[in-house]
């Protein structure tokens, strides 16, 4: 009986929105955009992946077309690698637009990534962009809004919430049927952006997606969306008229999904200034002075070195060690600049988690910025992917130029190092770079901020209806009484 | 007269009186003063990033001068030593940040070749820069036309709906009624626009130049292009609620989707493969040459630089004239592939430009990047700075090279300096073609609403 009540109540809610020929236009246009996005975005993804594999192969064969090197030289002439996002980056491509594509491995130093996709756009890309994942999220608790503001008001102003009073449905079963009726109507919004979705997903046109990712994907924007819907029938229900529930209910919306998110990015920037790159470098450069540099004979850091080999071989020169001296000089040369390297690295980007930490904590106030973190790690281009692609490429990196520097010691003998040459068959004996994505139990278990953000977003308004209830039935009598 | 000033007072008082106006009052100015604020740190960041470039510099030219012997080939040091390329920043980029939180302004640059160099992100966090950031920009052309949404909405429909309407047309003809009101709305604008620009004019120290002033212009005509759509919707005989419905979703649409499917179409219809070209072709460029002849890269050497034609290197020794011979030939590898890549860009900037006309937020938001030198285009004109700088410091060392002078015969206080990209556009270019677009789709807005709304008999 109960639900049957709530059933119909939802259905008078449907019938009240289709007659409704400005919310019909919406859904036309929120479900045409959201089309829109999916295929523009695909395309978009797909030429900007089809680029980077094209020029990764290319360098690929570059690099086994060498001819005789010297492995020094190689160390030098290094190894270009670039970024591939993750096959669902068509539905959210997240934070990878504004970090870099294309990253030079070299001796000595660790480059950073360069040529995101931010560089190469203009002033306009600050609005935003038109992505899947961006109708969802913010469009769609738009239209939520205009779809359900009225939906308790209305029955109130036309004095039919009484009628339904009278008729036995209980304040519960009214606001229930609001909630479902409001809810058909997102999810008929949503469902073409969620089905196209899934059809290119599952295609493995994009490379393999797993159900799992896709499912979390459903769970975080039916969550999201579920909340907005709450959100929307409760303040249509408690507000005195339809228009002050739309007045509050956009600026909600405005404040939530477009001022929140710029303020606490804002924020978090100012409570934890990164050095700028000028000055990051200038930081890189002071800690190396200290150590000194493999490149200058003089340096005390490789005297020390050189006493300590010639006591362990037992030699007068290092021109009677049995190993390579000068490919020894740059094998520890890289270690120990490699280290102090990564260790100025590891602390930027132990400066980029606080911020981003600060940003979790903003989407306890703005459920935009939780869903949004979920779902781009869901979709497996968060921050992490991007720093996990720097990690495994220094990773790389590192152990291309020590196998260099070990071919160095035991190839190339010491007088006369720099005249010699390595035989071109070792290039093809050297391992390629292929990005391993984070997994996505691990992505997900260090945002449990964003996760219990989420969850009270629904929980809040939920209990913001059963308060509603009583509310709402007080507010019938009062009608009826008057 | 007096009547009239009585009605703006009125009204006024009955607009700051509501709770919603007065939190929406507040918050506004508490997030423009704010972001004012912010936006006089970001000019404090990026001056004190220039003298970072600047101070790295002289350590690092200190260390190097200290750890080798003075008989060194200064070719070897040179290789180390990067020269600072800092580009000041207007004062107007603290209202409106462009580009600037990506790319740095204050390049550190090596004599080797340069493709490789001019293209480093800034320390950029991608989280924040995906957030989205705060200037007082964005709380101008993207916040406040909620906030007049919000005022001007129902001037009509809520005397309408609250049932007084036709007794205030009773003593007076329309535009008598709506004129005070419009003006109060416009004095609490005016006043949300004013304090944070004052707060961030005070703390950026904005010069009173045509930049500024245009600046003022485009917020201005941004805000008279807004207050005219609102007017024409508002005096229709729609609901507040329609009104509000329809207003907000022009808002969406010219804020937020337009933009988003313009960003869209331009990165689909002008791809940049000249990117990872430009890079490839660098490194090939220069590696290659370690397996040539000599005299094969002097030879490219010396079709760009024909006065050093008479000097050759010798082929079985080192020599650093060579080296950077070889690092110029990388450059040369990848001048193509780099000139069409800025031609790319220069292309996708027009056409955002082109199209940005028929978005008034658009309009407003790319000539004020312009006027603050934060567009695109200030950033092609850095790179061409630095470019030029590079010439600059490679001309100045060359001799050096081949003469294989040690470090104590170089000139340090000699080195030429960076010389700032000129702002050569005029404000006015900059300004007037966004000010026209603007004040042509107020017209039209205040047209088309008042058309479609010409009052019956009321």
């Amino acid at each position: 009986m109960g639900l049957r009540n709530a059933l119909l109540v939802a259905r008078r809610q449907v019938g009240a929105v289709r007659e409704d020929r400005y919310v019909v236009f919406l859904l036309g246009l929120v479900i045409a955009l959201g089309v829109v996005a999916v295929l523009g975005a695909r395309h978009h993804a797909a030429s900007e992946a089809e680029q980077r594999a094209r020029y990764q192969a290319m360098v690929e064969r570059q690099w086994v077309e060498q001819p005789d090197r010297h492995p020094h030289r190689v160390i030098h002439y290094g190894f270009l690698v670039f970024r591939e996002e993750a096959p669902l980056a068509f539905f959210d491509p997240g934070v990878g637009a504004w970090a870099g594509t294309s990253l030079f491995l070299e001796g000595h130093r660790q480059n950073t990534a360069n040529f995101g996709e931010a560089r190469h756009a203009t002033g306009m890309l600050r609005f935003g962009r038109l992505t899947p994942a961006a109708v969802l999220s913010l469009l769609l608790p738009l239209f939520v809004v205009v779809a359900g503001f009225a939906s308790v008001s209305a029955e109130r102003e036309r004095g039919t919430l009484r009628l339904l009073l009278a008729q036995g449905a209980t304040p519960a079963q009214i606001l229930a049927g609001k909630v479902l009726g409001t809810g058909a109507v997102a999810a008929l919004a949503a469902l073409p952006v969620g089905l196209a979705t899934v059809a290119i997903a599952g295609s493995g046109a994009v490379g393999p997606v797993s159900a799992g990712r896709v499912a979390g994907l459903a769970a975080i924007y039916g969550a999201y969306l579920a909340g907005w819907v709450l959100l929307t029938v409760l303040a249509s229900s408690f507000r005195a008229s339809s228009r002050s529930a739309l007045a509050l209910l956009i600026a909600v919306w405005v404040a939530l999904c477009v001022a929140a998110p710029r303020l606490g990015a804002s924020v978090a920037g100012a409570l934890h200034p990164l050095p700028s790159r000028a000055e990051f470098t200038h930081q890189v450069e002071l800690a190396m002075n200290e150590v000194g540099d493999s490149h200058n004979p003089q340096d005390p850091f490789f005297r020390s070195l050189r006493d300590e080999y010639l006591a362990r071989y037992d030699v007068a020169s290092v021109e009677e060690l049995p190993v390579n001296w000068g490919g020894v000089v740059s094998r520890e040369g890289e270690a120990v600049s490699s280290r102090i390297q990564e260790e100025q690295q590891r602390d930027l980007v132990e400066g980029q988690r606080r911020q981003d930490r600060v940003l979790s904590w903003m989407g306890f106030i703005s459920p935009y910025l939780a869903a949004r973190d979920l779902s781009m790690a869901v979709s497996g281009t968060g921050p992490e992917a991007v720093e996990a692609f720097r990690a495994q490429a220094e990773a790389h990196r590192y152990d291309i130029i020590q196998r260099l520097n070990d071919l160095h010691i035991s190839e190339i003998r010491y007088e006369n190092d720099r005249a010699q040459r390595l035989s071109r068959e070792h290039w093809a004996e050297f391992p390629t770079f292929g990005t391993r994505p984070p997994p996505l139990g691990g992505t997900l278990a260090a945002r449990s901020l964003s996760l219990s953000a989420l969850s009270l977003w629904i929980l809040l308004p939920l209990l913001g209806l059963g308060l509603a209830r009583g509310r709402l039935a007080r507010v019938g009598l009062e009608r009826s009484g008057s | 007269m007096k009547a009239w000033l009585r009605l703006l007072r009125l009204d006024t008082l009955r607009l700051t009186r509501s709770t919603g106006v007065a939190v929406s009052v507040v918050l506004f100015l508490a997030i423009g003063i704010y972001a004012a604020w912010r936006g006089g740190r970001n000019i404090e960041a990026a001056a004190s990033s220039a003298v970072a470039a600047e101070t790295a510099y002289q350590d690092q030219l200190e260390y190097l001068l200290s750890s080798y012997p003075p008989s060194t080939d200064a070719g070897e040091v040179l290789y180390y030593l990067a020269f600072p390329a800092p580009q000041p920043s207007l004062p107007l980029a603290a209202l409106a940040r462009g580009r600037t939180e990506v790319e740095s302004a204050s390049l550190r640059i090596r004599l080797l070749a340069l493709e490789g160099q001019l293209y480093e992100h800034e320390t950029v966090n991608p989280t924040l820069a995906a957030a989205g950031d705060l200037d007082l920009a964005f709380l101008l052309i993207g916040l406040l036309p909620l906030f007049i949404i919000a005022l001007t909405h129902d001037l009509v429909s809520s005397e309408r709906e609250g049932g007084t309407w036709n007794l205030v047309r009773l003593f007076a003809r329309r535009r008598r009624l709506l004129a005070p009101k419009l003006a109060a709305r416009a004095i609490l604008v005016g006043v949300v626009v004013a304090v944070p620009v004052a707060v961030a004019a005070a703390l950026a120290g904005f010069r009173p130049d045509g930049r500024a002033a245009w600046a003022v212009a485009l917020v201005a005509l941004h805000t008279l292009f807004w207050f005219a759509l609102c007017l024409g919707v508002a005096s229709g005989r729609r609901s507040s609620t329609a009104n509000a419905m329809i207003l907000v979703g022009t808002w969406v649409a010219l804020t937020l989707l337009a933009p988003a499917a313009l960003s869209l179409a331009n990165a689909i219809l002008h791809p940049v493969p000249e990117a990872l070209e430009l890079t490839v072709r660098q490194r090939q460029g220069y590696h290659e040459a370690w397996d040539l002849s000599k005299a094969e890269t002097m030879e490219v050497f010396y079709e760009d630089y024909p006065e050093w034609s008479g000097r050759t290197v010798p082929e079985d020794v080192f020599t650093w004239a060579w080296y950077y011979a070889m690092n110029h030939r990388g450059d040369q590898a990848a001048r193509d592939a780099s000139r069409a890549y800025r031609d790319v860009l220069r292309e996708r900037e027009a056409w955002a430009r082109r199209w940005s006309r028929f978005v008034p937020p658009l309009a407003a938001q790319l000539a004020l990047d312009r006027l603050a030198a934060t567009d695109l285009g200030a950033q092609l004109a850095y790179q061409d700075a630095v470019r030029r700088h590079h010439e600059r410091l490679k001309t100045y060392f060359y001799p050096i090279f081949f003469d294989a002078a040690p470090i104590d015969a170089v000139e340090w206080n000699g080195v030429p300096a960076f010389e700032p990209a000129a702002r050569e556009e005029s404000p006015v270019r900059a300004g007037l073609p966004a000010a026209a677009a603007l004040l042509l789709a107020s017209i039209l807005a205040l047209a088309a609403g008042l058309r479609t709304s010409a009052p019956r008999a009321d």
